[in-house]
Order: C-alpha cells, then structure tokens, then sequence
C-alpha cells in the first residue's frame, strides 16, 4: 500500500494517508508529500486519514510542518486510536480534525418510523437508526441534536441521538431506544388500543402546546407560513388571496412550542414512556399550524389517493379519520360537534396552504395530475375563506350554538377548566349554576324566534385565584343585571314560579358586569376562590 | 344525569334524587310529580345523592310546595350544605321544610 497517495480535486489537493507514519518512513512521507505540494503552494489541503493506522512524533513532525507550510489543512476520517493521538498532543487545537463516522448498514433491519426527513430503522436490540433523506444532512442532524436538547430541557419527552453514523452514501443518526413502537405500529396491529393512543396522543400535544420557549431560540412558524402563503396568493383569486393573507397576519406571535410534523410515525412508546423523535421542525406558534400539518398527515396527504396514508402510516384512510377525530375531540375537551369542526376548518385553511405551495414549489404544475391536484385545493381554499373570520380559536373558549340541549355540553367545559384548577365544591356548584343560569338565558331569549350562536370564555388567575365566566352573543341587547330581584321573603303560595336565575347569579358570585359593545352582549362573571 | 327512585306507601311518596337537577333534567321530575302526586299527603324528597340544582330545580321544588301546601306536607331530606345555601340566598329556606 502506498503510504501518501494524492490528486487535485476543485481546487483542493486531497491527500490521502494509509498505514503507518513512523521514524522509519517519515522523511519519504514528507519528501513524497512535498512533491505533491511543488506549485501548489497556496492550495488548500485535505487529508484523508481513513487508512492511516498509526502515527508517531516523527509522523506528528511532518503535519506540523505542512500546517506552517499550508495553513488551511484539514484532516478527515480520523480513526479513533488516531484522534487520540492527536487531542492528547493538541494537534486537534491547531488543525481541523474531523473524526471518522462508524459505518451503519440498515439492509435487512426492520423499518420502525418515517419522518418528514427520514426513515426509522430498528439497527439492533437496544438502538435504532434514524437515515436522513438529504444526502447532505450533517447541518439537518446538528439542527435536529440542537432542538432536540432544548426540547428536552423544557421538559418535552424526546430521545437524544447519541452518534452519528454513515448509512451508505446518508447520514444517519444513532439513538438508544429499547423496545420502542410508534403509535402507527399498534394503530395498524391493534385497533382496540385506539383510545389508549389518542390519550397518550393528545397528552404530549398539549405538554407541547403548553411550553413556553425563550425567544429567539426556534423559528416563528407564522413566518413560515406567511411565505406560502405569499406564493399561493398568486394562484388564488385576488380577494381569497388577500384574505389568506390577512388570517394569517392577524394571528399574534405566539412563544409555545409546536412540533411541526406530530404524527403517529413520530410518537413512540418505550415501556411506560412516550417518546418524540423527530424534532427537526420544532418552531414557535399558534397551535393551529400544528393542527393544520396534523390535518395533512392524517387526511390532506391522502385525501385524493387514500392508498397514500397506508403506504405512509400502515393503517388506512378510515382508520385516521377516526383518529383524527378522537384527538381533536379530546385536544379540544369537548363534544360540541360543530366547534370541533369550525377548529378543523381553520386547520385545513393552514393545511391545503402548504400542500398547494409545496406542489407548485415541486413543479406539480407542469404535469396534470400536479394540475388536478392544485385545483382540488383551490376550491377547497376558497370555500374555507368564504366562512372562516379569524383562524384563532383558544381553548379556554367555547363556541356553540345558543340552544338548550347544549347546556351539558357548556357545563362539562366550565367544569373541567375548574376541576383542573382545583376549584373547591362549593365555588364550583355555585359557578356552575350561574353559568347554567346565563346561558339558558341566552339559549331562549338573545336570538329568539331564530337561532344564534355564544361563546362562553374560561379564565382562571393565579394569586389570587380569581374564576371569570364570560358569555357573548351576537343577539338584541339585553342587560339581565337591570331585571328586579324577587321578593324573597314571600311564602310559596304568594311566589312567581321564575325571576331567580339572576338573582342566584348575583348572590352567588362576586362581581357580575354587562356591557354592549360592537353589537355583542358581553356578561362577565367573577368568583373569588382564595 | 338525574336518577328518579320513586317508593309509595298509601298517601305517602319517598322520592330520592341522584345526580343533578337542573335545566336539562328537572322537566322529568316535574313529570313524574304531575302524574303522581293525586293522593299523596306527604312528600319526602330525599336529596342525599342530589350533586346539583339550579334555578330551574328550584322552580319545580316551588311548584311541588304549592301542591303540597294545599293537600299535605312536603319534606327534604339528607339536604347537602352547598344545596342548602342555595336555599338560603333564594329564601327558600323560609318555606321548604328541609331536615
């Protein structure tokens, strides 16, 4: 084997060094390599030390000259053994040393995971391999170590690569995950396991959601967003698109987490734990940018050919709509049927943005099934503009139609923000009762003989803790605080059966105001719990 | 959400209520009290699993003392302190009989 070994490669000499580097040869390396330099002198040097198998001071001696001669060296594919040499010597301190990547094989390793950016692969019993699509991923894979650590720091249940590897002519990243399954795997396998998922699935959503990041430290997703949708303005008519537009402005910076790509390819479940593993696009916002990238995964990606969501998730196109369902209903915590469906379509309006900028991104307009495809979302896109106002919604607010056979579904919300709240009994039934009060009240007088909607509004402050119940409707102004109290001391026979909804409400609860502003009734109610 | 139990003996109707009397629940006690309290002399409501009541529970417990008032006695049982204070700020501590 030849010792020193080199060719001009675009302008950078690459020298490849095999072997062993000792007094014996030292000279004849430096002479040989020298040779390689004459006329050269200004070119940047790239030693490639994959077969290099040993090195001694006299070794050690000639990279250091040929550091003085040429500074800009770098050596690459350092064994181990040969790293070592180098760091205890300092020699890493004075040159660019890059270690050599331990090489992987997937062939015939089972497929455990797919991301947005690679595929999942089981290596052995106790570690798992993640191979990156993009050829060129070192930068992906430090982006994706970086965020990955910051999600752990904030409390974010998410496995950490250890190594990383070559995966042929990819890269790929080597994390420790013993046992793990996605929740598409038990999707597919186990359909009875379908509520366990979908609580353990909206769990790590909402522990997502709820974490507050410090600025600067993730990407702004409405910045993201806006620029696709700057692109698919121009293929909407100019009123959709201007509208897009202004949806998406009006959303307002948001510091909570989102995940970017929350699927069930990238939840895993290791024993008791949940872990996430794919992390790259881990961004701040308003979480109807994830709720629009979930819509995707589970019905926009697959909506025109349901053998895509097989093919990508193992279960079929059935089976995720039931899912997707169940997880807005719990993310939501409600029943309200039309609610959850006003919150998707604010997602699809996010969702058919992306797919409709990533297709003409792709040239999908070029052919005519990329053609048909963009069509289909166009229509979609202008439909959903047509009735959607804002693309927030909060989950401390519901918004439901004013009828009474919604009550159960106001009350179960009220209760579950005060039970989460540790609201004690007794604030909690009177809350309950006034709340029951108001909205039957609205329910049978704000939109009568018609039908209209309310929103009722949860707000619960710390220290102290202080419980605001706010009901708006869209119906005639009518302030209840003016109705007169009953006489309370009459006897029964000489009572009116009614007149003591209000009164119970203002007795019961702290503070009660009413206002009438931009044609909507606004009644706040306050109870001090502390 | 409201369980009725219902237990007659000659003019006397024991009637316990489990769970929450209110909009959506208390037309069904007020149906089943419309078509049974004909021949009733005394009532006894027993409130022991009753969570919750609202305005419009009220309004049938009103409704029932009126009837009772003329033809018998009415009695509430097992009346938990959350209900009971609603009782008290309504004023209908002063005419329902609550043990």
């Amino acid at each position: 084997m030849n010792t020193v070994t080199g060719a001009c490669k675009d302008g950078i000499l690459e020298i490849a060094l095999a072997g062993h580097i000792d007094s014996t040869n030292s000279a004849d390396v430096e002479s040989k390599i020298n040779d390689l330099l004459d006329g050269r002198e200004n070119t940047p040097i790239l030693l490639k030390a994959r077969d290099l198998e040993y090195i001694s001071s006299a070794g050690l001696r000639v990279l250091l000259h040929l550091k003085k001669r040429n500074p800009d060296l770098k050596i690459v594919d350092v064994s181990t053994d040969i790293y070592e040499i180098l760091d205890m010597t300092g020699f890493t301190q004075m040159m660019d040393v890059k270690k050599a990547l331990r090489e992987v094989s997937v062939e015939g390793c089972k497929m455990i995971g797919r991301g947005a950016n690679g595929t999942l692969y089981r290596i052995d019993q106790d570690n798992v391999v993640k191979v990156y699509n993009n050829a060129n991923a070192l930068e992906d894979i430090q982006h994706e170590r970086e965020v990955a650590r910051l999600a752990l720091i904030l409390g974010i249940p998410t496995a950490i690569s250890y190594d990383v590897v070559r995966v042929g002519d990819s890269y790929g990243s080597v994390f420790e995950l013993l046992n793990a399954r996605s929740f598409s795997s038990i999707l597919a396998s186990e359909p009875e396991k379908m509520d366990w998922c979908v609580k353990e699935f909206v769990k790590v959503l909402k522990k997502i959601h709820g974490t507050e990041v410090p600025d600067g430290k993730l990407p702004d997703m409405r910045e993201t967003v806006l620029s696709w949708a700057d692109l698919v303005k121009g293929f909407l008519p100019e009123k959709q698109g201007e509208k897009l537009l202004s949806l998406i402005r009006e959303i307002p910076y948001n510091n909570h987490m989102i995940h970017g790509d929350f699927h069930t390819q990238n939840v895993m479940v290791q024993g008791d734990d949940i872990l996430l593993i794919d992390m790259e696009t881990l961004a701040v916002g308003h979480p109807v940018f994830e709720l629009g990238f979930m819509f995707n995964a589970f019905t926009g990606f697959s909506e025109l050919d349901h053998r895509v969501i097989l093919d990508f998730q193992g279960f079929d196109f059935e089976t995720s709509q039931i899912f997707f369902h169940k997880v807005m209903k719990e993310y939501l915590e409600t029943g309200d049927e039309e609610w959850i469906r006003s919150v998707v379509d604010k997602a699809r309006i996010i969702g058919y943005t992306r797919l409709m900028r990533r297709e003409i991104h792709r040239h999908g307009l070029e052919t005519e099934e990329g053609k048909a495809k963009v069509e289909f979302w166009k229509k979609a896109l202008g439909e959903l503009l047509e009735k959607t106002e804002t693309l927030m919604f909060d989950r401390n607010e519901l918004d439901i139609e004013a009828d009474v056979v919604n009550l159960p579904h106001v009350l179960e919300f009220v209760e579950k923000r005060l039970t989460a709240a540790d609201c004690p009994l007794k604030a909690r039934m009177q809350i309950t009762v006034a709340v029951e009060e108001i909205f039957v009240n609205i329910a049978h007088y704000a939109y009568a003989p018609n039908k209209g909607r309310a929103r009722v509004r949860v707000e619960i402050s710390d220290e102290p803790i202080v419980v605001t119940v706010t009901f708006i409707d869209k119906g005639v102004p009518y302030d209840p605080l003016k109705k007169q109290d009953p006489d309370v001391t009459l006897p029964a026979a000489q009572r009116a059966i009614g007149g003591l909804g209000i009164f119970l409400v203002k007795k019961s609860m702290d503070d009660v105001t009413y206002e009438y502003r931009d044609g909507q009734n606004i009644l706040s109610l306050k109870k001090n719990l502390k | 959400m409201l369980n009725i139990t219902k237990e007659q003996n000659d003019g006397t109707m024991k009637v316990a209520l489990e769970g929450r009397l209110d909009t959506t629940t208390s037309p069904e006690l007020e149906k089943m009290l419309k078509e049974n309290l004909d021949d009733v002399t005394e009532l006894i409501l027993d409130f022991e699993k009753l969570e919750y009541i609202s305005s419009a529970g009220l309004r049938v417990l009103l409704s029932a003392q009126k009837i009772m008032n003329k033809q018998g006695e009415m009695r509430l049982i097992n009346v938990c302190d959350e209900v009971k204070e609603i009782f008290e700020v309504t004023g209908f501590l002063d005419f329902l009989n609550v043990e």
